[in-house]
Formats: structure tokens, C-alpha cells, sequence
């Protein structure tokens, strides 16, 4: 996304190029006094085709906000819009409608071992297919190609017919890359992706989710938790803590000292979000 | 106990004086106490047993004349011509196959609706679980007397009595399987907008694919076995032509039949227990047996094939151009699909062997109902003590059984298991020999023992002592030697000998388990005791038997009621002694 889509009190409310609106979203585990509140009052924008990386401590709501964003978890109150879907009032089929246009990469993969490499890129499909499959062969044979080309974006199609679990762990989040590209996605979440890779490998998946979302013009949610990986993979990064957001900048011009910050226990008040930098980034 | 009345003394104060004896035993708890008093009441129990059914050695040596006569009159062993032989084999394996692929076909949705990640509610779920229990509560041999009614004589009726009961452990295995999967590649499909059977089809049933069919061909296995007694209430096969054999005093043909029952499970359990083992470790470069692969048209080839963005497609190939998409026709992949093929074939054609038609099943669900209405509501038919006094011989053939089984399978197990014995060769032979022991179904064991012994508990003790030293025997040595070795290199250290380590730092570390097992087998052995009884081994088998025979179907519902009642406790009682002294 450019730069202009950063710049604080630009008014967009045309939904082709706001992707996500979440509007004073909370949610509530639990009930009474044993009640945790993962999400309060949460409120940003995500311009379409903008990449932004999701920081925070572990607890800070980062996962749970992330499945509000494709409908997997239903907001205590509040809600949202995303790719014009309201969360709160959408029934099961508009979300699960709304799921195919979105795809998911998470931190463990989440491949099924004992498959083929082509067969798991295949099931990214099954949204768009009517029915259940079982087998390579019950997919149909543009399915099947259009898995190999995805497989050949990500640099794997010599592994096709390999079992998933045979692949290092860098070379099966690639996989899942692949099969979240078989939704053809408008919008690519992703839980902490490279949380459980080597540096090597956590680069190769860093750069390969920045090019396909600059490439397809994707919009990008992506909680990670290593600073300098956020710099320079988003555009703009948003800060939770204790379920706020608690910080919104640009990652143009913003150093690492100032993103550190965002762990740290900040003055009297560490809810005050007036302590941290807050560009008010997407439409305000 | 009444020692214990005394306060104890701190260790703390000063040591006590030399005749106040200070402890060395921990006080014993009230469920300790309750479990192993629980304990001696099963073993004396046993022992009572024994008396009780004049299981001595008195009648053993009156017995070994009844043998050496017996054995005259069996030898030469008689076969049936070859091809009535090979006809009779292929109808129980037939009937065997087919039962088996029908318990399979019902226990996978059943599995799926009873499985606590794939149910779709809490209510369904019961329901589910409840069905399953109660198949496998209900004998085969029950289910046969139910099914008789509906598909008369024949291999059918073995099918779905088989079949039935089968979902029992099936349902229940396929149940548990479906729990034990990795739920993440199931959210990432949830998270892609796939349903909820597209989820199942592509995340949960890959997942499950190997233990479903392991389980599946351990149920072959003791289908084969128990074939056996449903050719004692009509059903045709090898078990019917032996129960004619019988029946007309004609051991020669009887024990060549048994010979070939014998034979037949020998090689099932060799052929199925390779497949399972190699399932179950499953090299990684070993891709899925695509049991159920099947190509679909391409009516979705237009709304999943065009129209995508650009840039993903930048393939060394191009878009446009056909390519390989289906995996290289290696070794791994000509053998994946000749098994399947052979497997689908052998389904196929023992279906068609036993006779199974949509017609007959159809019939067979009409009338499920009425039958069941048969058997209901339960009735003793006014011989109620009779049968009460033939169940309290049942259990007491199950528990003179079970120690015989212990009195054998405890040295036994303890003798092949390798971090017990000196030599790995002294394992390995004691292994193999419970092998084969385990190899022998049991009612061919009690054919065999009723015809030494003469009808009767005696023969149904000895065929379960034997039969028990098979399973209990290798569960023991499983349990020795999955105990931690730590604690015995410890008392190696300290200079004791071999027989000291044994009884220090492994039998206490694995009696737990092994406690477990004894009552599991005496579990066992209750609902095997009813089935040894129908082929005359005494017991309340022979009720059952003789009610089905007069149509009484209430009895035969009472009957399954108190032999359920009596297993339900034994399974209670262990859950209760597992957790005490675990």
C-alpha cells in the first residue's frame, strides 16, 4: 500500500479500499467474576492491499482478534466489517462465505502429515468445491494444476508428490502459503508464521508473504512477535496490550527503539495509549 | 490392624525406646485394604472354583484316559473332500470378510457422531455411544439368533450378527482414533471456509487412515475366531460342518475341521499382524494407502479453474499447458494400488460369496423392529433359579480360568520378557510360545477339551486357562518391559542378584498394570465362558443356546442382561482397584 493510505485523517469509507473496519470490538471469556476480557474496545481500519504486522506481548489478544477478523470467534460486543461481511449480524453460511475470501497461515502449519504436498495445497479449495474429498483424485483436474502453479509460486512444485511430513518446517509453512493461495484470497491473516523457524527459513517465509501480498495487491493482518521482522515486512504496524490497541504507526521513519517500547511497562499509566506512538494509521 | 490403634510417634522426637517397636510398615488405608481384600476374594474365589467344578488332578488323570481314547478316535485325522473343504473355508472367510467390512461401514459415521471433535451434539454423541456399547454387550451369538429371524440359514445371517457385534470394539476404536488426530490441519481448512464434512473428509479421515485399518484387520482376526460358534447356531461355514461333526460322533472329521480353523487363524494373524505393524510405524517416505480415492468429473472445472489472478501462475510451464498433477507410477505407488485393488476385489467378492443383496438388507431393516419387539420385555420364562445357579457357573468357570491362566502366564510373561531373562535367545522362545498359544482360538480349545473331558465347566476351565495364558502372558511381558530400567541398574549396582532385581525394582514398578490385566482377563473370560457354554463347555451358554432353540427370546434377553450385570461389575471393580493401588 502506499504511504498516502497512512496519513492520519484521510477520510475512506468506500469498503473496496477499507478491507477491514473493526469497530469497538470486545471480547469476553468466560462469565462474571471469572470473566477474561481478551479484546476491549478495540477499534482500527486496514486499507486494502496494506500489509500490517500485529505486535504484542503473548496474551495480549493478538490470536483471538486475528480469528475475529475471518468470523472463527464471535465478538462479545462491538464488531465489524470485513470485505463489507458485518461480524456481528453475518449468519453461519456469510462467514463461512466470507472464510473462502481469506486465507489463514499459522504458526504450526497445520499440514496433514501423512498427505501429499499437492494434495494439502488442494484442500485450500474446498471452499469453493461443493462436497467432501478424499483422495488426490476427487479433486478435479484444475484443481489439481492450479495447486501446481501455487506450488511453483512458492518454489516447492519438485515436492509435489512428497509426503508433507518429509519437508523441513520452513518449506511446509511455504506449503501452507501455497494452500492459503488457493483461495485466492482478498486478505491473508497470519498467527505468528515464522514463531517456530530457524532465522533462515523465517526470512525466506517473510519475504515470500511480502511479495504474493504486493504481487496479488493482498491485504495482510500478520501477528508477529520479533520487532525487526515487523519493520521490515509491514507497512504499518499495530500494538496490543492486554487486549488495546495501544499503538498504530507507520513503519516508515519509526525506529526499533520506539516499537520496544510497546513491551515495556510505560510510565504511571500503562494503559494510556497517549504514551506510545499512535498515528492514528488507516482511516482514523 | 488393631495394632495400629497407637498415636504414631514423630521421628522427630527421640527415638523411641526399643519395645515401643517403631513402624516399618506404612498403616494401611481403607481402600487398600477394601482393594486387596477385593483381590483375595477373586483369587479364592478361583481356588473355590476349582473345588467347586472338581477341577483336580484326580480328574485330569480320569481325564488323560478319556484323551488316549479321544486320541484313537481322532486319528487319522478325516478331512472333507478338497473342494467341500476349500468350499467351506472360502464361505467363512467370506462371511468373516464381509462382517467385517460391514462393522466398518457402520463404525466410521458412527465413530464420527460418537467422536467429541467431530459430533455435531452433545445429545448425538450419547446416543452414539450408548449404540455402540450395547453392540458390544450383545453376543454374536445373540445377534445370530436375532438375525435368523429375518434372513434364515446362511451366510447372511453370520454377516449381520458378525457385523453388528463387531461395531462394538470397532465403533468404539474409531471413536477413540478420531480424537487422537492433530486438530491444527482441521482449522486451517475450518479457517478456508471448507464444511464441516470437507473438513472431515480432508483433515480428519487422513489423519485416522492407518489405525482405522489396523483396527479393521484386528477385527478380522477375531472374527475368524469366533466364526466358530456361529456354526454352533446354524450359520454356515467350517463352524457348522464341525458342530455336525460332533454331533454325530465323528472326531476325525471334527479335529481335521478344527485343524483347518486352526491353520486358517495362524496364517490371518501373520498376514494381518504384519500389515499392522508396518501400519503402525509407517516410514515417512510411505505415502497414504488411498483406500477410498475416487476421480470425479470436472463439473467444477469452470468455477475453480478459470479466472484466477495472474501472478500466482507464473509456472516454468505457463499456465494453460496439461502437466503432471497425479503422483509418479513408483514401486511404493504400483504396490499401494494392487493392495487396494486386491482388497476392494476380496470385499467385493466375499460380499457376493455370503449372499448380500440391497434386497436382504432392505428385508433386514424392515423387520428390525418386530424383532427387537421379540425380544422384549425380558422374561427368566420361570426358570429363573436355574439360570441364576448356571450364571454362578459361568463365573465360576471364568474365575478357575483366569487361575489357571495367571498360574501359567506369570512365570511365562516373566520369562520372555528381555530386561527380566539373562539371554535374549531364553525371550524370544518364551515369546514365541505364548505367540502360539495365543494363536488358538479358544472354542476350537473347548471342542477339543469337551470332547477329552466330556461335556461340561470342566472343559470350558481348561479351554480359558489355556486361552488366557495366551493374552495374559503377553501383556505381562509388555508391562515388565515397558518399566523404567533406571531403579533396577540402581539395585544391580548395589550387588543384588537377578532374581532380587526382579522382585525389588520390576514387578513393584509394574504390578499396577499388570493387576489391570488380570482383571481385564477375567473380563474377558466372563463373556467367553457364555460363548464356550454354547458349544457345551456348561454354563449359562447352554441356557442361551436352548432358549433360542424354543423361541424364547425374552430368556434370551435376561440372559444377555445378568451377563452383562456380572461384567459390568468385574470392569467396575478393576477401574476401582486400578486407581487404589496405581
Amino acid at each position: 500500500m502506499t504511504a498516502a493510505a497512512l496519513v492520519p485523517g484521510r477520510e475512506r469509507t468506500d469498503e473496496d479500499e477499507v478491507a477491514v473496519r473493526i469497530d469497538a470490538l470486545t471480547k469476553r471469556f468466560g462469565s462474571g467474576a471469572a470473566a477474561l476480557t481478551a479484546l476491549d474496545e478495540v477499534s482500527f481500519r486496514i486499507g486494502a492491499g496494506e500489509i500490517v504486522a500485529l505486535l504484542g506481548l503473548s496474551g495480549s489478544g493478538k490470536s483471538t482478534l486475528l480469528k475475529h477478523v475471518n468470523g472463527l470467534q464471535a465478538p462479545t460486543s462491538g464488531g465489524g466489517t470485513v470485505l463489507g461481511t458485518d461480524l456481528a449480524t453475518a449468519k453461519a453460511a456469510e462467514l463461512r462465505a466470507l472464510r473462502r475470501r481469506i486465507g489463514f497461515v499459522f504458526q504450526q502449519f497445520h499440514l496433514v502429515d501423512r498427505l501429499t504436498v499437492l494434495e494439502n495445497v488442494c484442500t485450500g479449495a474446498l471452499g469453493s468445491l461443493r462436497g467432501p474429498r478424499l483422495g488426490l483424485f476427487t479433486y478435479p483436474r484444475p484443481v489439481r494444476e492450479a495447486a501446481m502453479d501455487r506450488l511453483d509460486r512458492v518454489g516447492l512444485a519438485d515436492w509435489a508428490f512428497q509426503r508433507a511430513d518429509t519437508l523441513s518446517g520452513g518449506q511446509q509453512q511455504r506449503v501452507a502459503v501455497a494452500r492459503a493461495l488457493m483461495q485466492e484470497p482478498r486478505i491473508l491473516l497470519a498467527d505468528e508464521p515464522v514463531a517456530s523457524l530457524d532465522p533462515e527459513s523465517s526470512g525466506q517465509v517473510m519475504r515470500l508473504l511480502r511479495d504474493v501480498a504486493t504481487q496479488g495487491r493482498l491485504t495482510v493482518l500478520c501477528s508477529l512477535h520479533q520487532v525487526d521482522v515487523a519493520l521490515s515486512f509491514a507497512d504499518r504496524i499495530v500494538g496490543l496490550r492486554r487486549g488495546r490497541v495501544v499503538m498504530d504507526v507507520s513503519t516508515a521513519g519509526i525506529g526499533r527503539e520506539e516499537v520496544m517500547r510497546l513491551y515495556r511497562e510505560v510510565g504511571a499509566d500503562p494503559e494510556d495509549p497517549g504514551a506510545l506512538p499512535h498515528h492514528g494509521g488507516g482511516a482514523g | 490392624m488393631s495394632v495400629q490403634t497407637r498415636p504414631d510417634r514423630r521421628r522427630s522426637a527421640k527415638l523411641p525406646a526399643r519395645e515401643e517397636r517403631r513402624r516399618t510398615v506404612a498403616r494401611p488405608t481403607p481402600a487398600g485394604l477394601g482393594a486387596t481384600f477385593a483381590l483375595l476374594l477373586c483369587v479364592g474365589g478361583g481356588v473355590w472354583a476349582f473345588a467347586e467344578l472338581q477341577l483336580n488332578l484326580a480328574t485330569v488323570v480320569d481325564s488323560a484316559g478319556n484323551a488316549r481314547d479321544f486320541l484313537e478316535r481322532m486319528l487319522p485325522l478325516q478331512f472333507p473332500p478338497v473342494g467341500e473343504l476349500l468350499d467351506l473355508t472360502w464361505q467363512t472367510l467370506a462371511i468373516v470378510i464381509a462382517a467385517t467390512a460391514l462393522s466398518v461401514l457402520l463404525s466410521v459415521p458412527l465413530g464420527l457422531l460418537a467422536a467429541r471433535n467431530t459430533t455435531p451434539g452433545g445429545s448425538v454423541r450419547s446416543a452414539s455411544r450408548a449404540l455402540i456399547v450395547l453392540a458390544r454387550a450383545i453376543p454374536d451369538a445373540v445377534f445370530a439368533i436375532a438375525a435368523f429371524r429375518v434372513f434364515g440359514l446362511g451366510a447372511m445371517t453370520g454377516v449381520v450378527a458378525m457385523g453388528l457385534h463387531s461395531v462394538g470394539m470397532v465403533g468404539k476404536l474409531y471413536a477413540d482414533a478420531f480424537e487422537e488426530i492433530d486438530e491444527g490441519p482441521r482449522d486451517a481448512l475450518r479457517a478456508a471456509g471448507a464444511g464441516r464434512l470437507q473438513q472431515i473428509a480432508g483433515a480428519v479421515l487422513p489423519q485416522a487412515l492407518p489405525s482405522l485399518v489396523a483396527t479393521a484387520l484386528h477385527r478380522l482376526d477375531i472374527n475368524l475366531r469366533v466364526s466358530v460358534v456361529l456354526g454352533f447356531v446354524g450359520v454356515n461355514g467350517l463352524g457348522y460342518a464341525l458342530s455336525n461333526a460332533i454331533a454325530r460322533l465323528d472326531y476325525q472329521e471334527a479335529m481335521g475341521i478344527a485343524l483347518v480353523v486352526l491353520l486358517l487363524c495362524f496364517a490371518a494373524e501373520a498376514v494381518s499382524g504384519k500389515i499392522r505393524r508396518s501400519l503402525l510405524r509407517e516410514v515417512a517416505e510411505a505415502p497414504r494407502a488411498g483406500v477410498l480415492r475416487r476421480v470425479v468429473g470436472r463439473r467444477l472445472a469452470a468455477r475453480t479453474g478459470a479466472g484466477r489472478h495472474e501472478p500466482v501462475a507464473a509456472g516454468p510451464q505457463g499456465a494453460g499447458t496439461r502437466r503432471r498433477t497425479s503422483p509418479p507410477w513408483d514401486a511404493g505407488r504400483v504396490r499401494r494400488a494392487v493392495v487396494t485393488a486386491l482388497t476392494c476385489a476380496l470385499v467385493v467378492a466375499s460380499g457376493v460369496r455370503a449372499g448380500i443383496s440391497p434386497d436382504a438388507l432392505a428385508r433386514g431393516a424392515e423387520s428390525l423392529l418386530p424383532t427387537i419387539g421379540d425380544f422384549l420385555p425380558p422374561s427368566t420364562g420361570g426358570i429363573g433359579d436355574m439360570l441364576l445357579e448356571n450364571l454362578w457357573i459361568t463365573v465360576q468357570i471364568a474365575l478357575a480360568g483366569t487361575l489357571i491362566g495367571v498360574v501359567l502366564a506369570l512365570p511365562l510373561g516373566a520369562l520372555a520378557a528381555r530386561n527380566v531373562v539373562p539371554s535374549p535367545a531364553v525371550a524370544r522362545f518364551f515369546r514365541s510360545l505364548i505367540l502360539l498359544v495365543r494363536g488358538l482360538p479358544e472354542l476350537v480349545l473347548a471342542i477339543v477339551f469337551v470332547v477329552v473331558t466330556g461335556l461340561g465347566p470342566v472343559a470350558g476351565a481348561f479351554a480359558l486357562g489355556i486361552g488366557s495364558v495366551g493374552l495374559l502372558g503377553k501383556l505381562v511381558a509388555d508391562s515388565l518391559e515397558e518399566v523404567d530400567p533406571g531403579p533396577a541398574r540402581a539395585v544391580l549396582a548395589t550387588g543384588a542378584g537377578r532374581g532380587q532385581i526382579f522382585f525389588t525394582a520390576v514387578l513393584p514398578r509394574a504390578w499396577p498394570t499388570v493387576l489391570a490385566h488380570l482383571l481385564y482377563t477375567l473380563d474377558v473370560n466372563i463373556r467367553s465362558a457364555t460363548l464356550l457354554g454354547i458349544v457345551g463347555a456348561g454354563g449359562i451358554g447352554y441356557d442361551l443356546l436352548n432358549a433360542a432353540r424354543v423361541q424364547q427370546f425374552d430368556v434370551v434377553t435376561v440372559i444377555v442382561l445378568m451377563v452383562l450385570a456380572v461384567v459390568l461389575f468385574v470392569e467396575g471393580l478393576a477401574l476401582w482397584v486400578r486407581k487404589v493401588f496405581a
